[in-house]
């Protein structure tokens, strides 16, 4: 399968000239199964490039929305296929009380928004994610609740023996030792373990935590403690905090790859990178 | 690690809503106890363990007829309650909190207590329950 992120950011966008390097849209990754079956993780601005100009889009698409705070939801009404009346698109999303569906239409309606769910000119489904996989195309697909506020759910993508898995707005470490706690007792261990690919939160760094906690993202310390437990042959981190600028995602890059070796981190640890595509 | 033994590893993953609950019990000063969907004891917090008399490190993970034969509950001759009428299986069979009061066995003999149970139920169903429990004063005692 192959990986591109469109949008690695958190919370809220964050352009300008200090971001060009590792990017300023927030979260979106487009995963393109070896049968082109094509599934975007989380519909955050990133995904407004994706398919931007691009008249031969698939026509079938899948969007796995990991949860429904706005930085994930926000671009959706900016993704053209949703406007192509010949396109199908099936949006995944946590199970709640009320239908995925009006769930969203609370944001896309007015007056938040200009354009009601119901006009949107694609054929549009609103699903549940199952409590069990699930297959889309050859690409087999496991969903979990994980620890963020709110239902929140990470993904773990399957094809052919490699894994991806996804878990952008994580926080495993809240009111527990990620060193110490029973692996069958750590937030979306299950989803992440032995994985190709990690993509996770690692939003702040180990100062910013103490201020931050129980805001549902992990300290880049949780991060790494998370990816000595689950075991994953690259780790990427995500959702970057949009008060970060490239100089200080570097510096926390550097950090990470010098903690990684010193806690035992066995795979590679690298920022994702808007813009960055890779095969896996 | 063969790849049965980690999906068997993977299957064992307690859910969100335990994860969370163990970690809040796990910071209070009220005894509470989680149980699983299947009625195991699978952890007690450490105001708990005082009052059973052992940490949940050494006791570890309790069946229901373990933890039953070990601690009760009982009545106030030391007769096991028929499980039916606690508040965990009034917890679970209403799906809302249930309270009770009874007795339990220590290390040091019977003890009174006051409990009330909290169903977690999530998208996907009931995942199991709180139990919290505190002793009745002296003065109240039956």
């Amino acid at each position: 399968m192959r990986i591109r992120f469109w949008g690695v950011r958190g919370s809220i966008p964050a352009p300008g000239p200090n971001t060009t390097v590792v990017g300023g849209n927030t979260p979106c990754v487009q995963v393109t199964g070896e049968d082109g079956t094509e599934l975007i993780l989380d519909a955050g601005s990133g995904i407004r490039e994706l398919h931007a100009s691009d008249v031969g889009h698939a026509k079938r698409i899948h969007i796995l929305l990991t949860h429904l705070h706005l930085d994930h939801i926000h671009g959706l009404l900016f993704f053209r296929p949703l406007f192509d009346p010949e396109a199908e698109v099936t949006v995944w999303g946590p199970p709640g009380r009320a239908s995925l569906r009006s769930r969203l239409a609370r944001f896309l309606s007015s007056p938040l928004s200009p354009v009601e769910i119901r006009d949107l000119p694609a054929n549009v489904a609103f699903k549940d994610a199952p409590s069990s996989s699930w297959r889309l195309g050859e690409l087999e697909v496991r969903a979990s609740l994980i620890a963020h506020r709110g239902p929140t759910l990470g993904y773990r993508i399957a094809e052919a023996g490699a894994t991806l898995s996804y878990l952008p707005d994580h926080e495993p470490g809240l009111g527990t030792s990620l060193s110490s706690a029973p692996s069958n007792w750590i937030s979306g261990l299950a989803l992440a373990r032995a994985a190709t690919a990690l993509i996770h939160d690692s939003q702040y760094s180990d100062s910013e935590y103490a201020f931050r906690r129980g805001w549902g993202h992990s300290s880049l310390s949780d991060a790494l403690a998370f990816a000595r437990r689950s075991g994953p042959k690259a780790l990427f981190m995500f959702h970057h905090d949009p008060g970060h600028d490239d100089g200080q995602l570097q510096s926390l890059a550097h950090q990470a790859t010098d903690d990684a070796a010193r806690l035992g981190v066995e795979g590679e640890v690298q920022l994702a990178r808007e813009g960055e595509t890779f095969d896996l | 690690m063969t790849e049965r033994a980690r999906a068997e590893q993977e299957l064992a993953e307690q859910p969100l809503e335990l994860i969370l609950a163990r970690n809040l019990i796990s910071i209070v000063s009220l005894p509470a106890v989680l149980v699983d969907v299947n009625t195991r004891i699978v952890f007690f917090n450490e105001a708990a363990s005082e009052q059973i008399g052992a940490p949940f490190e050494e006791i570890g993970v309790l069946e229901p007829d373990e933890w039953s034969a070990r601690y009760g509950p009982l009545d106030a001759d030391g007769n096991p309650l028929p499980s039916d009428g606690l508040p965990l299986a009034t917890a679970v069979r209403e799906s809302r909190p249930a309270y009770g009061r009874y007795f339990f066995r220590t290390e040091s003999g019977m003890r009174e207590v006051e409990a009330g149970a909290l169903p977690l139920t999530g998208p996907a169903g009931y995942h199991g329950a709180i139990i919290v429990f505190w002793p009745v004063p002296a003065d109240e005692a039956r």
